[in-house]
Parts: structure tokens; C-alpha cells; sequence
């Protein structure tokens, strides 16, 4: 047909019934549209190329750098590894001294921090109330000119600058400059830090910290420190203790006293739950000081606790090395924390168990909070003229009966060089944004005797400008720009740039520089720091109020003083010992609940002389139960009104005041509720407020992934007693559960043999019938080599302490995406509640810490009850039953022993996770993938963050623990371009590479060359559910308890 | 027929044709097979891989040990065409003749004439990607290079195309069927246009069966969805 017949034929056809020509045309355009969407080929999208390539990088393979971690004051090294000039994981540096390749959750994090959304883009300046972005130029300008009218105001001498605490060359070079300007020393300031500890440790060893040799004890005593929560320098402590209970038989006791069981104390084989500040009359009582049954009256102990008090006295006087330990941070703080060192010094402890000569060198010269108190005071008189604040964030981690806003507003130039919108910056005149750690140069001092580099992985993340040449300054490099300003500072300042100036101080100068960044680490000391100012000597406890209960407020282990609240990692990781994430939550004993008739979740209101706060209630067993405990932290709130925030049109310039909205109106601040005091360290006191505790009505659903506080007898987190461990293996079949020496290891022939014997059905040891021939891939003598291997893991629970990190390395590694912000929950019930998705179960950590109580039944007070952690990812079962439910195969046995998720395949039916007995698979519930929506877990930048090798899963499709196969695989593709085999031990999964407790263990269980094949066989070996036949490629190591305690039921 | 029941008729044909382009999707064939974009830049493959002889990996660095073949740098290009600028003469090439091409490249890169170095408003060439597999599929360059299988065996006889084509679908069932039944080199070399028996003619494109060279001969590789798959 030709087109004008078709012409024709329209005209003609135009007046009958039937189908019109109107109606013709608009079905065709509708088929056509239909064939245009599926017939038209994607958008390839383009192909960039480098203008010029960079040395020593090859697009597509990942480069790394040595750096040193800003997240706390210990300054662990890092490998940070970036992929085309992003930087995407953050990894712990093996080489050096202080962590030794392990990091935690928080320096892991910091890559969020790094990527954040919500960090400044742009110097800020405020005029009037209203905050306007302005140019590099313009923000140092404004600065020399503030500094200018200070110097004519006469107001220098009483400038304050506070500075988030490190060590390193850049204290001293401020110091320096402000020196140069007439000024006084900056306050190095880390609200984390205890100043007891740190004054006792001054006092009796000689140095701030100590280096602590968990290991070489035979006793470990800790009174409310809480070394494995974030007290002290974190990661070297954790692998230290791990190190000392890996040692099984001949490990030290663990004993904790204090009113509420942390992280640290659910690790100790023994719990003395005294009252808030009675740690002092304990310690008194084993220096034998007092008796111990006056003791138990005194530290208000429970009489049932009497026998463990009377148990531990005993193991201090046979004590040779013990290693004890105060962490209180009550008005008595500094009393205990030499009463502790007293302990020490009388059984053995100094130069074995604590070691003096190793100081680590970043807890030195951080200021006393009584100082930073002092500084406010002065700023409220008005004899501040300029106060500067860098990376410390006073509005909101000084109590808020300090009124810091107050006196700031007395200060007539405030200048922040904070990179987020945090409270003390919105309080600000002029913010200048520093340099993220991972951007800038510089070094620290970890221990004596190491000097750690810093040094930039990638280019800033928000450069000022395209067009202009210059990058977006450090603090370090404005500083030198603004002294080289003014003639009468400028010759205090010879060097370009901080960089130069730290090359120019480096031994061997930049050819030095360059040789010793590739380990980050170089051998040296740096000038000592001007030693901290004296401890105030005695408290200055206001007034404590009144109330029927204690409250215990306690930095967060992973948001540490509130600075972690802004990373999403962090919130979505649930605490580890109360297992909730996205809030604040009030720890109450269920004993007392049940007396105030408390269920958990009820929001309760918390009442001090200083003032209320309403959060929801958790009833836990570890905190004495005179006591409530909640947790500093989140409650970060912008000054203002709120911010508009609308997921789905980000504003880029609009500021997320209130820090960054991952953070604000998240939970309650509990430092609301403090009075202002401090003890004789100078540090504040947090566990000394009287309160009351009243219902409010309201309840919620706590966001909290613990699906239940008990095993109910399915031996999931299985110990054993030390006693039995040298039992004989191999005894009594029928006795296996009595007896945990004999564990039956039935598992152990199929896992050692390859993967094709069980994923085909044929338990057991493979023989020749069934080594088989036809199956392709699954055979054994296959070409490919690809059965030969049996990938398997072992976890050793008496190495975990239940930190979580893993969980955070594994976030990192596979994409995860984070899915408790309110507005990630589901579009039709939008209720705007931080958690929603979690507390409706669909959280999505590929792996978690499970963590169990066991003991106690009745959750009354004075019994002792354990506390089991244990990671569970998917199980890669040898005979899965996710497997056989799948009805489009998206999950399947591969020839390696992976069970393995195919994306593509899946249609989301959730059978496998109906299926699966562990609960290790995470549905896509929302497009968190996806951008575009409103749930996107990866806004502009975080997006870079996105590790290459892996997929970002859409909506709609199953996830879990794939055993970071494209690890698997990289070390695969490397082992075959050098034409050999992947050797033992070569590589590792993102878990274990992080894990501070070295508590995982991965490899080929086929190949018993690896670790993993030889720890399979171990005694202490089970699977959970083996009796499911699920042939697990998981292998867990029981936990050893030291103290028969009441708890001991071998699998419960 | 009647011109009513034609209207009728017609949009339900629409509606077959539709489906049958659906279905086609699931059929092996491809939708973005033979896409052959405009680049920014007339490329001549020819020129560089045939008459000058220059190896892929020059420009393609990364193509033998990344997952990522590599993209030359306009710097890579203007190591050479600093000195070949548009204005070309009288060679084995052609006639004299300025080359519109070459002045795109020196607009790029900031170029000012010969023998001058980039200039400061240098910007990359916005190429215009032909080959994408889906985010879901990991493919390594590097293990397929130095397992000798010739780039032309899945990009065709890029050294004859003017502007480059998508030759293969790069569905999976044309990994799959390479994987399970084997590579040869031989079959490889023909692809990339080669003689492999002397004095014989090469054979046509994608003219190679597997039954060709006995299966024995023939190097099989993984075909796990895991190993490309996560």
C-alpha cells in the first residue's frame, strides 16, 4: 500500500463506525512506544578517557595507600584501597605496630565520613542568620581580618581554640602559629577519653597509656573499663585479649566490676555488679584494705554476689601478673584508677602485663574536660575574642547544663574548621572547612618509637572549583596561607604548604618521605608534647540531684562521644551488646521494670535536677538494678527549625544543620540530663546522676535485631567449660551433649572432601563410585579445577568478643546498603520513624553478631549469668535447603562450595529465606540500589564508596554472604596470569581481614595446607544445627568459659 | 477485507509484531548487535591496526591485566599526533589532504599546531560506548587476553571496520556456548582474520563452527554463574 492510497482510504473510512482513524493512530503510537521500549538497545552511556593517564595505576585494578586513622585518639594505620582515584574500602595496615592489619567498625567507617552527603562544599560565612556559601579566597580574607581586629582589641591573649585531640606534628604547628599571633595554646580535646585513667596512668607509670599486655596476665581485673568498647586504644587491646583467650587452658580469668555489663563486661567470665562508684570499695577490699563481707553491704552488691567477690579475692592474692584495669567515671574515678594501679604494681603487673616502655603516644596531652569547662566559663565572662573550633563538637558532647551556647554567643569571632554541619559549627560565624583525614597530609604517633603517616588517597572530594588550579585547602595549609598574609607572621612560615613543611622535618627529607609512605609507618620519635596540665586533684561534683535510681550514661561504642552519629554504617550497625540501632534507649534491670511495671519499648520519661529526656526502655540484665544506663551519642539537633530534606530532590546546597541527616533528631542526647562536675582527673562525671524514671504511656518498637535474648536449648553459641577441654575426644557417642570434649565431627569427611561429594548428594568421604565422572564442573579431575576446592570458614568464639567490626568490613566490602533512615521506609505507611525497617525485620547485614544470654532464667539481680556472641552469615550448606525451593535456580551449589545467589535469576519469591533455618537471607525489600528512589541508600557521594567488583542489587531480589566471591575469584584471575595455583592462606574475605580479634578464619578446607583445613579438625569444633544435615561450611569453635560460674550448661 | 475490518486488524498485527520483538529478546539475538554509534571522533581502526601495524595494546594498555581493557589517554594520542597533525601530506595513505579528524582532536586537546604540547583547556574525548555488559556480569579482560583468545573472536575484525560495530550479541548464551565447547587458536586466528594454514584464504567472519576443530583440542573454561556472576 502506498501512502496516498492509505491517504484515501482514511478519508473515506473517517465517517463510519468502527475503529477511527483517531483511534488507529493512537493505538499505533502506543505499539510503536511498546516496540520502541523493548526493541530500542540500552544507552551504552560514554567512555571518558584521562586527560593524561596516572603513573602507577591501571584503570580497573585497585591502588593502595598507607595512611593513619583520624576516628579516635590511638591513630591505627591503614591501607586504604582505592579503584580509578576513589578510595572504597579502608582496611587496617598489617605492618603496623598498633593494630597489626585489624580495624574496628568506626575507623572502618570512616570512609563515610570521607563520602559524606551533608560535608560543607564550601567555606560558609554568616551574615546576619542567614548562612552563605563564599569563595576560598574571600574565607581567608574574612579570617586574616578577624584576627586583625582581635590583635587591635587586645583580645588575643584570651583567644580559645579547641582542637579534636591527635598527636602528631600538626598540635605542635598550631600551637606555634597561635603563638605567632599573641595567642595561648590550643585545648586538645577528646570527650572519649577518660581522665582518671589517663591521670592515674601519668601518676603511676609515668606516661598517659600504657601499652596493655592482656596476654601475659594470669588474672585480668577491670573495674567499669570498658577496653573493648572503645576506652583506651581499642583495636590493639581487642587483638591483645583475644590473643590472651585464644590461649584456652592457660588463659587469664576475666572478672568485671561495675553497675552495668558493656561490651567488655558481657566478655568477662564473671560479673560483680556493684553500685555506681562501689568499684572503689571492691578494690579496697583485694588490696586488702577492708574485709571482703563489709565489701558486698558497701559496693551494694547482691549477698548471691558475695561468693564470686570471695572467689575473685582469692584469685588476686595467687595472682603473679594480673592486669587490672578502672575505667569509672564516677566522682571516685580517679581513686579506683589507683587503687587499680596499686593492684598492679602489688602483683607483678608493671613491665609484664603493663608496660610503661610502650606507651602509645596518642593519649598524651589530651586536655582535661575541666579545662574545656574553664574555656567556656572564660568565654561566658567575654574575654574571648576569637574562639576556634576544629573537628570537636562542645554544643553537643559538654552537658547541656554547661550552656556552651551561652557563652560562645560571647565571643565575638567564631571561626569553625569542621567539615560537617554539627552543632557547634551552626553557632559559628565563619566555617572554613578542613580536609577530610584521607585527603590531607600528616602523621601521628601511635607508640613510642613509630611515627605513622598520613597521607592523601585520592583527591578532595569537593574541590572549590573546576577552573581553579589550586585544591581545596587543609586547616594546616589555610593557617599557613593566612600568617603568610600578615608580614609580621609570614617569616615563621617559610614552607609553600603543610606538606612541605612536614617534608622539610622529615629525616631524609622527600626522598625519605617516599620511601617510607609505601608502609606508612618509619621508625623515629617526634618532638615530646608540652606535658598536660595538672589534674584538678580533687572532684567538683555538683549537685547530684535526687532520684531512686542511678543514671549511667556511657560513651557509645561505636558512635564514641556523638562524632560516629553521622555515618550511616555506624546507625544501622546495631549496638552490640543491646542489639538496637537508629535510637537511644534506656537499659533498666527487669527487675526493676517489673516493680515499675516497665515492658520493653515503653517510652519512659527520665528525670534529673538537670532536666528530662523521653526514650523507650530496654530491660537488660547488666546493669545493677538501681541503676538505668543510656547510651551518648545520637540526639544531635540543628538549632533552628529542621531543615527541608526530601530524598528525592536534594538540595546540594542547603545545609543539613543538626549534623548531616543521618544524625539529626535521631533519639535524645543524655548529656541533657548531666550536671556539670568533674572528678579529681578532671574528667566529667557520668555516673553519679540521681534520676527517676516515669511511664509515659507511649510505646514503640524497639529498632533491634535481636530476635531473641535466649537459645531456647538449639545450641547456637555453644561453650565449653575449661575443665573438659583436656578431656578425651572421641568417647561416649551417646554422651555428646553432656560431654563437650567429644564433639562427634560427623560433618568433618564431607568438608574435607571436595565440594562435589555432598552438593551431589553423597555424604561422607568420596570413593571411587562417587567421584564422579559426567558431572561436569562438580568433578574433582576436571580441567578446570574448579571441585578441587571446598571454600570454608571457622569462626573461634573464645576469640570473639562481639564488636561487630566484621559486620561493618562487610558492609564495606558487598555494597550493603544501609536501611533504617525514615525515609527509606515504605512509600504507602510513610511514618517518618529512624528503624521502621529494622524493627519490621528487614534489616540487611550480610553478616551479624547473634548475641545470647545464658544463665539466669529469671532475670533477677545477683545471679550471674554469660553472654555468648556469635557471627552468623550464610552457612554455604553443603546440602542447603534455600536450594531446592528456588524455582527459577537463582541459588545453587557451585562446584567450589559456594552457595551461590545469582541476581539476575532471582524474581524474589523469598522461598530460600523462608527455607533457611539460619535467616541469613536479606530480601530487597525498597530500590535501596537504586537511584532515583527514595529509599536510594547511596546519595551523591556516598555512591563512590560502591565497590566496583560487586553488584548493587535492585528491588526485588535476594542477597546474603556470598564468602566475597569476587575475592575468591580476583585471587583466582591473579593466581592464573602467574600460571600457578592459589597458594594457602593467599587471601582472605572481608570479615576476617577486619576482624580485631582475628576470631575468623577463611580458606579450602580440601587443601590441608590452609589454616582453616587444620581448625576444622579442632576439638572444639561444631556446626550449628548439624542436626539438620545441612553439611555447613561454617565451622564454629566452642567459646571456653574460665570460671564455672552458674552458668553451665554445656549446650544450651 | 473490508476497510473497517482492516482497521480492525491492523493494530492487532501491531500487537503480534510487538510481541514477537519481546520474544525476539529471549532469543539470542541482541538488541544493540551491529550498533555501530557515532563517536565523536571518525576513528579509522584501519589505519592504525592495518596499515601501521600497532598492537591493540598500546592504546588498550589494561586489556591484559585488568577487568578493564583501558581507554588510551588523549595524552597516548598526542604522543604520536603531535607531530601528525590535520594538515597531511602526500603518503601511501592518500593524497594531500587536511584531515578534519586530526582537527577534532587538536580542538580536544587543546592542541595549537604542531609540535605544541596540550594546552590547558584540554578536555577527554566523550566516546561513545558500544560494548556494555549488564552491572551483574563480571567480565575479565585479562584472563580472556592471556588466555590467547584474539580480540577480533568477540570485537570482530575491529582492523577493517571505518566505525566500529558491536559484533558479537554479548548475550549469555554466546559466553556460554565459547565456554563449554572450547576455544581453539586456530579458530581464533581465523577469526582475527589470520591464514592458519598457509596459502589458504581466511576464512569468512564467524565462518568457524566448533565442529571444526575436535573438541579435544579445544580450551574449555568455567561456566559456574558464579564465575561471572556477583
Amino acid at each position: 500500500m502506498t501512502a496516498p492510497t492509505a491517504i484515501t482510504n482514511m478519508t473515506q473510512d473517517i465517517k463510519k463506525p468502527g475503529v477511527k482513524r483517531r483511534e488507529f493512530l493512537k493505538v499505533l503510537g502506543l505499539s510503536t512506544t511498546a516496540i520502541a521500549a523493548t526493541a530500542c538497545s540500552e544507552d551504552a552511556g560514554h567512555l571518558i578517557p584521562y586527560l593524561v593517564s596516572p603513573d602507577q595505576t591501571v584503570p580497573g585494578v585497585s591502588t593502595y595507600y598507607a595512611s593513619t586513622c583520624r576516628e579516635c585518639s590511638a591513630a591505627c594505620g591503614l591501607i586504604v584501597e582505592t579503584r580509578d582515584g576513589r578510595a572504597i574500602k579502608i582496611e587496617g595496615n598489617p605492618d603496623h605496630p598498633l593494630n597489626h592489619g585489624a580495624l574496628c567498625a568506626r575507623g572502618q567507617s570512616a570512609l563515610q565520613g570521607l563520602y559524606n552527603p551533608d560535608r560543607f562544599r564550601m567555606p560558609m560565612v554568616n551574615e546576619g542568620g542567614t548562612w552563605k556559601a563564599i569563595t576560598w579566597e574571600d574565607a581567608l580574607n574574612r579570617l586574616s581580618a578577624g584576627l586583625a581586629s582581635a590583635k587591635t582589641s587586645g583580645k588575643a591573649g584570651g583567644t580559645v581554640f579547641m582542637n579534636q585531640h591527635e598527636s602528631g606534628t600538626f598540635p605542635r604547628f598550631l600551637d606555634t602559629w597561635l603563638g605567632s599571633l599573641g595567642m595561648p595554646a590550643h585545648l586538645s580535646v577528646d570527650f572519649e577519653a577518660d581522665s582518671a585513667a589517663i591521670e592515674a596512668n601519668q601518676r603511676s607509670y609515668g606516661v598517659a597509656w600504657p601499652f596493655l599486655s592482656f596476654k601475659d596476665a594470669d588474672l585480668i581485673v577491670s573495674f567499669s573499663a570498658d577496653f573493648l568498647d572503645g576506652w583506651g586504644a581499642n583495636v590493639p587491646q581487642q587483638l591483645d585479649f583475644a590473643d590472651a583467650r585464644a590461649k584456652l587452658g592457660d588463659a587469664p580469668a576475666f572478672v568485671y566490676v561495675g553497675p552495668r555489663r558493656s561490651l567488655t563486661g558481657l566478655n568477662a567470665d564473671s560479673w560483680i555488679a556493684c553500685k555506681p562508684g562501689g568499684e572503689l570499695v571492691v578494690a579496697n577490699a583485694l588490696l586488702g584494705k577492708g574485709s571482703v563481707d563489709q565489701a558486698v553491704t558497701d559496693a551494694g552488691l547482691d549477698p548471691k554476689n558475695a561468693a564470686a567477690l570471695k572467689k575473685l579475692a582469692t584469685l588476686v592474692a595467687a595472682s603473679k601478673h594480673i592486669l587490672a584495669v578502672s575505667g569509672v567515671r564516677g566522682d571516685n574515678a580517679l581513686d579506683v584508677a589507683l587503687a587499680a594501679a596499686e593492684l598492679n604494681k602489688a602483683h607483678g603487673a608493671v613491665g609484664t602485663t603493663i608496660k610503661p616502655a610502650q606507651p602509645l603516644l596518642g593519649f598524651e596531652g589530651i586536655a582535661h574536660t575541666d579545662q574545656v569547662l574553664a574555656a567556656v566559663e572564660k568565654m561566658r565572662s567575654g574575654a574571648v575574642g576569637v574562639a576556634f573550633v576544629r573537628g570537636v563538637n562542645p554544643a553537643h558532647a559538654l552537658p547541656k547544663a554547661a550552656n556552651f551556647a551561652d557563652a560562645f554567643s560571647k565571643v565575638g569571632f567564631k571561626v569553625s574548621f569542621t567539615s560537617f554541619p554539627d552543632e557547634t559549627s551552626e553557632l559559628c560565624d565563619l566555617i572554613i572547612p578542613d580536609l577530610h583525614s584521607l585527603e590531607s597530609w600528616g602523621d601521628a604517633e601511635p607508640i613510642r618509637g613509630t611515627i605513622g603517616l598520613m597521607q592523601p588517597t585520592m583527591d578532595p572530594v569537593f574541590k572549590t572549583n573546576s577552573r581553579i588550579t589550586v585544591m581545596a585547602p587543609s586547616t594546616a595549609d589555610v593557617l599557613i596561607q593566612v600568617a603568610k598574609k600578615d608580614a609580621a607572621t609570614a617569616p615563621k612560615f617559610p614552607a609553600a604548604d603543610y606538606r612541605s613543611m612536614l617534608i622539610a622535618a622529615f629525616p631524609g627529607g622527600a626522598a625519605g618521605l617516599d620511601a617510607a609512605l609505601p608502609k606508612g609507618i618509619v621508625a623515629g620519635n617526634l618532638p615530646n608534647r608540652a606535658p598536660r596540665a595538672a589534674a584538678p586533684g580533687k572532684s567538683t561534683a555538683g549537685a547530684m540531684g535526687t532520684g531512686d535510681l542511678t543514671l549511667i550514661t556511657y560513651v557509645s561504642p561505636l558512635l564514641g562521644d556523638g562524632r560516629g552519629a553521622n555515618k550511616p554504617w555506624l546507625q544501622e550497625l546495631p549496638d552490640p551488646v543491646t542489639k538496637i540501632c537508629w535510637s537511644t534507649w534506656v537499659e533498666i534491670h527487669p527487675e526493676t521494670a517489673v516493680r515499675l511495671g516497665i515492658d520493653r519499648g515503653d517510652i519512659l520519661e527520665v528525670k534529673t535536677a538537670a532536666g528530662s529526656v523521653k526514650a523507650p526502655a530496654f530491660p537488660y540484665l547488666g546493669v545493677h538494678k538501681d541503676t538505668i544506663a543510656i547510651p551518648i551519642g545520637q540526639g544531635h539537633r540543628s538549632k533552628g527549625a529542621t531543615p527541608t530534606f526530601n530524598p528525592m530532590h536534594q538540595d546540594k546546597n542547603q545545609v543539613q544543620w543538626g549534623y548531616g541527616r543521618y544524625s539529626r533528631n535521631l533519639g535524645v542526647n543524655v548529656l541533657d540530663l548531666i550536671p556539670v562536675g568533674t572528678d579529681a582527673g578532671g574528667g566529667l562525671i557520668l555516673t553519679a546522676t540521681k534520676a527517676s524514671v516515669t511511664k509515659t504511656g507511649d510505646h514503640e518498637t524497639l529498632p533491634s535485631t535481636e530476635g531473641s535474648a535466649r537459645q531456647h536449648g538449639r545450641g547456637i553459641a555453644q561453650a565449653i567449660n575449661v575443665e573438659d577441654l583436656n578431656r578425651p575426644a572421641g568417647g561416649d557417642e551417646k554422651a555428646e551433649e553432656s560431654l563437650p570434649g567429644d564433639a562427634s565431627h560427623a560433618f568433618l569427611p564431607g568438608l574435607r572432601s571436595p565440594v562435589a561429594a555432598d552438593a551431589q548428594g553423597d555424604f561422607g568421604a568420596p570413593t571411587a563410585e562417587n567421584h564422579g565422572k559426567d558431572k561436569g564442573l562438580y568433578d574433582p579431575n576436571d580441567i578446570r579445577g574448579m571441585a578441587k576446592r571446598r571454600w570454608a570458614m571457622t569462626v573461634d568464639l573464645a576469640r570473639c568478643t562481639g564488636c561487630s567490626a566484621c559486620v561493618t568490613a562487610c558492609n564495606a566490602e558487598n555494597n550493603i546498603p544501609t536501611v533504617g533512615a525514615y525515609w527509606q521506609n515504605a512509600t504507602i505507611w510513610a511514618d517518618q520513624v529512624p528503624g521502621r525497617n529494622i524493627a519490621r525485620g528487614r534489616e540487611m547485614n550480610w553478616i551479624r553478631l547473634e548475641r545470647y544470654f545464658e544463665g539466669n532464667p529469671d532475670a533477677k539481680f545477683g545471679e550471674d549469668f554469660e553472654a555468648r556472641f556469635i557471627p552468623m552469615m550464610c552457612q554455604h550448606c553443603g546440602n542447603a535447603p534455600c536450594e531446592p525451593v528456588c524455582p527459577v535456580y537463582a541459588t545453587y551449589h557451585s562446584p567450589d562450595g559456594l552457595n551461590v545467589q545469582v541476581y539476575n535469576r532471582c524474581v524474589g519469591t523469598r522461598y530460600c529465606s523462608n527455607n533457611c533455618p539460619y535467616k541469613v537471607r536479606y530480601f530487597n525489600w525498597f530500590g535501596y540500589g537504586e537511584e532515583g528512589r527514595k529509599q536510594y541508600a547511596f546519595p551523591e557521594p556516598l555512591n563512590w564508596q560502591l565497590n566496583p567488583d560487586v553488584t548493587v542489587r535492585g528491588k526485588g531480589v535476594m542477597e546474603k554472604c556470598s564468602f566475597c566471591v569476587q575475592r575468591i575469584r580476583e585471587a583466582e584471575n591473579r593466581a592464573a596470569l602467574e600460571h600457578r595455583d592459589v597458594q594457602p592462606d593467599e587471601f582472605t574475605v572481608a570479615c576476617a581481614q577486619g576482624c580485631p580479634s582475628r576470631a575468623i578464619t577463611f580458606g579450602d578446607a580440601a587443601d590441608p595446607n590452609w589454616t582453616v583445613a587444620q581448625q576444622i579438625g579442632d576439638k572444639r569444633a561444631y556446626h550449628v544445627f548439624e542436626e539438620l544435615n545441612t553439611y555447613t561450611a561454617v565451622v564454629y569453635l566452642k567459646k571456653v568459659n574460665h570460671l564455672a560460674s552458674a552458668v553451665t550448661a554445656p549446650r544450651a | 477485507m473490508t476497510k473497517r475490518r482492516k482497521w480492525t486488524a491492523i493494530p492487532g498485527l501491531l500487537a503480534l509484531a510487538a510481541g514477537a520483538v519481546m520474544l525476539s529478546a529471549y532469543s539470542g539475538a541482541s538488541t544493540s548487535q551491529k550498533s555501530s554509534p557515532v563517536q565523536p571522533i571518525a576513528f579509522p581502526h584501519p589505519v592504525h591496526v592495518q596499515k601501521l601495524g600497532m598492537n591493540c595494546l598500546y592504546c588498550h594498555n589494561a586489556a591484559n591485566k585488568s577487568m578493564d581493557p583501558g581507554l588510551p589517554a588523549v595524552s597516548t594520542c598526542i604522543g604520536c599526533h603531535n607531530l601528525i597533525g590535520p594538515d597531511r601530506p602526500a603518503s601511501d595513505l592518500g593524497p594531500a589532504r587536511k584531515s578534519a579528524e586530526l582537527a577534532k582532536l587538536y580542538k580536544f586537546a587543546d592542541v595549537a599546531g604542531v609540535g605544541a604540547g596540550m594546552g590547558p583547556n584540554a578536555k577527554p574525548i566523550p566516546w561513545v560506548r558500544i560494548h556494555k555488559v549488564p552491572e551483574y556480569v563480571h567480565f575479565p579482560h585479562t584472563r580472556h587476553v592471556n588466555a590467547g583468545v584474539t580480540c577480533q573472536t568477540c570485537h570482530g575484525q575491529i582492523q577493517k571496520m571505518d566505525r566500529v560495530y558491536q559484533f558479537a550479541s554479548l548475550n549469555m548464551g554466546w559466553c556460554v556456548s565459547c565456554h563449554v565447547n572450547g576455544y581453539s587458536a586456530k579458530e581464533g586466528l581465523e577469526a582475527a582474520g589470520y591464514e592458519t594454514v598457509p596459502g589458504s584464504t581466511p576464512a569468512a567472519q564467524g565462518a568457524a563452527t566448533p565442529a571444526a576443530v575436535p573438541a579435544a583440542d579445544r580450551k574449555k573454561a568455567r561456566y559456574d554463574c558464579a564465575n561471572c556472576h556477583y
